[in-house]
């Protein structure tokens, strides 16, 4: 920490800023949208913003071996966007309501409602 | 410390407590939810926020050099298990929540 240079310091200040501010506007989605599929276009960001802009400052901070960072980054990237789609998925086969739906693109080739119940 | 030490010390010890209010808020959701599936999205967003509050505690813990014999990048690593973890658990709930069984 000592012997580390001035500009990995303002560099990590900037991405802890950005990273809660991506936090912040994730967690204003999901306390005032309406619906779950709107909630999880919110919750994305959160997951694929705030944490990914956290550990690019936490590898700059840390000593931390650079490929452990940047394996957990990759991870993060590419599970985000499965979790959202594997949970919207769900809720369209199980037919949660939409809020102001004007069209539904889906509904001629999944039947929607397929699933269960709620 | 310098000026420069104490700033990214109130930063990212700022960054902490607003994660946490933030992780007490995703709680709240998976515990109050309107279906089933808002409360898996609360599920999931409590994964994710623990886990920034993982990578924020090393970041706390290298900068305020409060233990000097603890290697603080040990929880990154225990931040890479819950995010393998806490993948694995939604998907599997997603699907069992549709269909009934899990495989």
């Amino acid at each position: 920490m000592e012997n580390l240079s001035p500009l990995f310091k303002i560099l990590a200040i900037f991405f802890l800023v950005a990273g809660t501010t991506f936090s912040a506007l994730g967690m204003l989605g999901v306390t005032r949208l309406p619906d779950v599929y709107t909630r999880l276009h919110a919750t994305g960001k959160v997951s694929a913003f705030g944490a990914v802009l956290l550990l690019v400052a936490a590898i700059l901070i840390t000593p931390l071996t650079v490929w452990k960072g940047l394996v957990l980054i990759i991870f993060l990237l590419l599970a985000s966007p499965v979790v959202s789609h594997a949970i919207s998925s769900a809720a369209y086969k199980t037919g949660v309501p939409m809020a102001q739906a004007t069209r539904d693109d889906l509904a001629e080739h999944v039947q929607r409602g397929a699933g269960k119940d709620v | 410390m310098d000026l420069l030490d104490t700033t990214l010390l109130v930063v990212a010890s700022g960054a902490l407590i607003i994660h946490t209010i933030f992780l007490l808020m995703a709680v709240l959701r998976a515990w109050r939810g309107e279906n089933s599936f808002d409360r898996l999205i609360g599920l999931d967003l409590t994964g994710t926020l623990i886990l920034c509050i993982l990578v924020l505690v090393a970041v706390v813990g290298t900068v305020s050099d409060y233990n000097m014999n603890v290697n603080n990048a040990i929880f990154i690593d225990v931040a890479l298990g819950l995010a393998a973890l806490s993948y694995l658990i939604t998907i599997a709930l997603a699907k069992y929540i549709v269909d009934h069984r899990m495989f």
